[in-house]
C-alpha cells in the first residue's frame, strides 16, 4: 500500500512542476533578475532591471499577437503610447474634479488608457485583420505613424509635441529621490522594482492564462492553419480582433509602467523604431515560446546597456582615449551585426530564436546525459 | 500612345466600379481644388509643382517596391534603404570624389542596383515562395544593416552635395517662379518611370518575367532563365529607387532615417495603388504627393470661403499619406487598381 502511494506520488511532483513551470519560471526570473544584472560583473546598477521587466511585458504582449495569432504588428509602439500618454496627460493636467498629481487621477487615467486602447484595438482589428497578414503589418505601421504625427503636433497643448511630457506626470504616491523610485501608499514604502515585478507577474500570469485557455488554443489554431480552423467552426476574424485588443491592453499596461519608470512620456517611444525594436526582440528571443519575448527583451537591453556602459564605467581614465575609439567602433559593428544575426535567424528558423536554440541544446544535453547514465 | 490607352481603360474601370457617393466625393474634391486655385493661383501652382516633384520621387521608389512585390511576392522592406543609398552614393561621388553631377546621376543608380543584386542573390532568393511575412522580417534586418553601415560611413546627420550651377536658377511659369532643379527632377523621373513601365508591360523581357510569376516551372520549361531575369528585375527596381535618391539628395539632402521614412511612404503608395498594379503605383504616388502639398492649400482656401478658421488645420501634411491610405482602403480594400488574390 505504502509502496503504491510512493510510486504514484514520485512521478507526480515533476508533472506538477512541469505544469506550473511558467509561473515558477516567472517567479524565479523576478527574484533573480535584479541581483544578477546589478552584480558588478555584469551591469553594476539596478535601474535597468525594472526597465527589463517592463519591456518583457511589452514584448510578451506583442507576441500574443505575432507568435500566437500569427499577425505581425509593425506598429506596436502606438499601444505602448496609450499607456504612456493618457495617464501622463491626466496627472499633469488634472481635468475637472480630479486634482493634478493625485493618485485617483492617475488611476482614472490608467483606466481610461486601458479602456481606450481596448476600444482602439478592437476597432483597428475590425478594420484591418481581414486584409491578409502583410496588409496587417503595413497598416499597423501606418496607423502607428499617424498617431506619432498627431502626438508630435501637440494637439491642444496636451502631448507636449517633440519634448514629450516631462513635468508633473508622476502621481503623488510615487516618490523620487536621487533617481530611485519608490511607491508610498497606506503608510508603506515599496521599492519600484517590486512594484513593477508585481504588475509584471500579474500581467504575465494573465497572459499565460489567456494562452493556455481555449481562447489561446484557438489563436494558435488560427495562426497554424486558418482554413482548417475556419472549417472547424472557429470564427477566425473574431479571434484575431480579440487578439489585437488583448495585445494592446498588455502593451498599454507596460506603457503605464514605462511612464513612471522614465518619469514622463517621451515621443521616441511612439516612433517606428520602437515598433521595429519590438519585432526584433520577439524574433531574436523566439516567437514560438512563452519565454521567447522575455529572453529577447532581456538580451536586447542587456547587450545594449552592456556595450554602451562598457567604455563609461569599466575602464580606467588613463586608458580612455585609446580604448574609447576601439569600443565605439565595435559598437557600430555590433548594431550592424545585430541586423545580420536577425537576418540569419529569420532565414534559418524564424520562429525559434534564442529560446528555441537554448531549449534544443538543453534537450540534446538531456538525451546525452540519459545515454551516459542509463 | 499605348500607355495612354492603357491608362484610359484603367481609369474607365475605376470609374465604372466606383459608387455614386465616391463620384460625388470626387466632384467635391475637384470643386475644392478649383476654389483653392482661384483664390491663390501662385501658391497653388507652387504647391502643385512641389507635390509633383515629391510624387514623382515616391513613384520612383514605389515602382521598384511594386515590381518586387507584385512579380516576386517579396515585401522588400529594404527598398527604402536602397533609395537612401542612392542619395549617399551621389553625395559620395560628388563631394568626396569630385565626379560631376551628370556622371553621379548615372553611377549612383548603377551602384545601388549592384547592391540590389547582392541582396537578391544572397537573401531574397531564399525567400521566393515562402510566406511574405518572412521576407518582410528578413529585409527589415537588411534595412538595419544598411542604415547602420551608412551611419558608420557618412555619420548620423544629413549630408547634401552642392547643386550643379546650371540647375540652380528659377524658371518663370507666368504666375510663379519654380526652381529649375524641380522641373529637371520631374523630367528625369517621368522618363525613367515611363521607360520601366514600357519595359514591364510592352517588351518580351517584361512578358517573360510576368509569365514566370504566373507559372515559374512552365516558363523555365520553354527556355527562360528565370533566376537571371528576376535578378535583372531586382536590379532595375533598385536602380530606379537609387535614381530617386540621387535626385532628392541634391535638393533636400539625406540622412539614415530616410530609409524607414520612405519605405513607409512607398508602402502607403503601393497599398493605395493596389498591390500588383504598376499603373496603380504611378497614380497613387502622384496622388499622395499632390494630396500632401495641396490639401493644406485647399483647407486654408476653404477656411477663407466659409469663415471657419478651424478648418485650416496646421501641420497636417505628414499625416495626409496615412489618412489617404485609410480612406482608400475603407472604400476599396484592394486599393485603387489592385488585383484579386495577391497577398490575401
Amino acid at each position: 500500500m505504502t509502496e503504491e502511494t510512493t510510486q504514484e506520488s514520485v512521478p507526480r511532483l515533476p508533472t506538477r512542476l512541469e505544469r506550473y513551470r511558467i509561473p515558477l519560471g516567472l517567479l524565479v526570473l523576478v527574484l533573480a533578475l535584479r541581483p544578477v544584472v546589478s552584480s558588478d560583473l555584469l551591469l553594476g546598477y539596478n535601474a535597468i532591471a525594472s526597465k527589463m521587466l517592463i519591456m518583457m511585458l511589452f514584448v510578451a504582449g506583442f507576441n500574443l499577437l505575432f507568435g500566437y495569432t500569427g499577425l505581425l504588428s509593425f506598429g506596436h509602439a502606438m499601444f505602448l503610447g496609450f499607456g504612456l500618454y493618457i495617464p501622463a496627460i491626466f496627472v499633469s493636467n488634472g481635468p475637472g474634479l480630479l486634482p493634478a498629481g493625485g493618485g485617483v487621477t492617475f488611476l482614472f487615467g490608467v483606466a481610461l488608457a486601458v479602456a481606450g486602447v481596448a476600444a482602439y484595438g478592437y476597432l483597428l482589428g475590425r478594420l484591418i485583420v481581414g486584409m491578409g497578414e502583410i496588409y496587417f503589418a503595413l497598416l499597423t505601421l501606418a496607423f502607428s505613424q499617424a498617431i506619432y504625427f498627431i502626438v508630435l503636433r501637440d494637439p491642444a497643448g496636451l502631448t507636449g509635441g517633440s519634448n514629450g511630457l516631462t513635468q508633473g506626470t508622476l502621481p503623488a504616491f510615487v516618490e523620487q529621490t536621487r533617481g530611485e523610485i519608490a511607491i508610498e501608499a497606506f503608510g508603506q514604502s515599496l521599492d519600484w522594482y517590486w512594484a513593477v515585478a508585481l504588475v509584471f507577474l500579474v500581467g504575465m500570469l494573465a497572459l499565460w492564462q489567456i494562452v493556455r485557455s481555449p481562447f489561446g488554443r484557438s489563436l494558435v489554431a488560427v495562426s497554424e492553419n486558418e482554413q482548417l480552423a475556419r472549417a472547424m467552426g472557429v470564427n477566425t476574424t473574431r479571434y484575431k480582433i480579440w487578439s489585437v485588443t488583448f495585445s494592446g491592453i498588455f502593451s498599454a499596461l507596460a506603457g503605464v509602467l514605462l511612464m513612471i519608470q522614465s518619469s514622463g512620456a517621451a515621443i521616441e517611444n511612439l516612433s517606428v523604431f520602437t515598433s521595429g525594436d519590438t519585432v526584433l526582440m520577439a524574433v531574436l528571443g523566439g516567437v514560438n515560446y512563452f519565454f521567447g519575448p522575455v529572453v529577447g527583451a532581456f538580451s536586447w537591453l542587456f547587450v545594449e546597456d552592456f556595450l554602451t556602459g562598457f567604455e563609461l564605467w569599466q575602464f580606467p581614465l588613463s586608458e580612455l582615449t585609446l580604448v574609447t575609439v576601439d569600443l565605439s567602433d565595435i559598437l557600430v559593428y555590433w548594431q550592424f551585426l545585430l541586423g545580420a544575426l536577425f537576418v540569419v535567424v529569420v532565414l534559418t528558423a524564424p520562429e525559434e530564436g534564442i529560446w528555441g536554440y537554448l531549449s534544443s541544446v538543453a534537450e540534446w544535453l538531456r538525451t546525452k546525459l540519459t545515454e551516459v547514465i542509463g | 500612345m499605348s500607355a495612354i490607352l492603357d491608362a484610359r481603360t484603367q481609369a474607365q474601370r475605376l470609374l465604372s466600379e466606383s459608387s455614386p457617393a465616391a463620384k460625388l466625393g470626387g466632384l467635391a474634391g475637384v470643386l475644392l481644388l478649383g476654389n483653392a486655385a482661384v483664390q491663390e493661383p501662385g501658391l497653388f501652382i507652387d504647391q502643385a509643382i512641389g507635390g509633383l516633384v515629391y510624387g514623382m520621387i515616391l513613384v520612383m521608389i514605389s515602382l521598384g517596391l511594386a515590381l518586387v512585390l507584385g512579380l516576386m511576392g517579396v515585401v522588400n522592406f529594404a527598398h527604402g534603404a536602397l533609395f537612401m543609398l542612392g542619395g549617399y552614393f551621389t553625395y559620395a561621388a560628388m563631394a568626396s570624389y569630385g565626379i560631376p553631377f551628370w556622371a553621379a546621376l548615372l553611377i549612383a543608380p548603377v551602384g545601388v542596383g549592384v547592391v540590389g543584386i547582392v541582396i537578391e542573390v544572397v537573401v531574397l532568393r531564399r525567400l521566393y515562395g515562402k510566406e511574405p511575412i518572412i521576407g518582410l522580417l528578413a529585409t527589415f534586418g537588411l534595412t538595419l544593416m544598411i542604415e547602420e553601415a551608412a551611419r558608420f560611413v557618412w555619420g548620423a546627420s544629413a549630408v547634401q552635395p552642392a547643386k550643379p550651377a546650371f540647375l540652380t536658377g528659377g524658371t518663370d511659369l507666368g504666375v510663379t517662379q519654380v526652381g529649375t532643379y524641380r522641373l529637371f527632377t520631374v523630367a528625369v523621373a517621368t522618363v525613367s518611370v515611363a521607360g520601366v513601365y514600357y519595359l514591364i508591360t510592352r517588351t518580351d523581357f517584361g512578358l517573360s518575367v510576368r509569365a514566370g510569376v504566373q507559372d515559374g516551372e512552365m516558363t523555365e520549361f520553354v527556355g527562360v532563365n528565370l533566376p537571371l531575369r528576376f535578378t535583372a528585375m531586382f536590379f532595375l527596381g533598385s536602380a530606379i529607387a537609387g535614381l530617386g535618391g540621387a535626385l532628392r539628395v541634391v535638393e533636400f539632402g539625406i540622412d539614415p532615417g530616410a530609409a524607414e521614412e520612405f519605405v513607409l511612404l512607398a508602402f502607403v503608395v503601393v497599398v493605395i495603388g493596389g498591390v500588383g498594379s504598376i499603373f496603380g503605383s504611378v497614380v497613387a504616388g502622384l496622388l499622395v504627393g499632390w494630396a500632401q502639398f495641396l490639401i493644406p492649400v485647399v483647407l486654408s482656401a476653404l477656411a477663407v470661403i466659409t469663415g471657419v478658421s478651424a478648418i485650416n488645420v496646421q501641420g497636417i501634411s505628414d499625416l495626409i499619406p496615412f489618412l489617404v491610405m485609410i480612406a482608400v482602403l475603407l472604400i476599396r480594400p484592394r486599393g485603387l487598381f489592385g488585383e484579386e488574390g495577391l497577398l490575401e
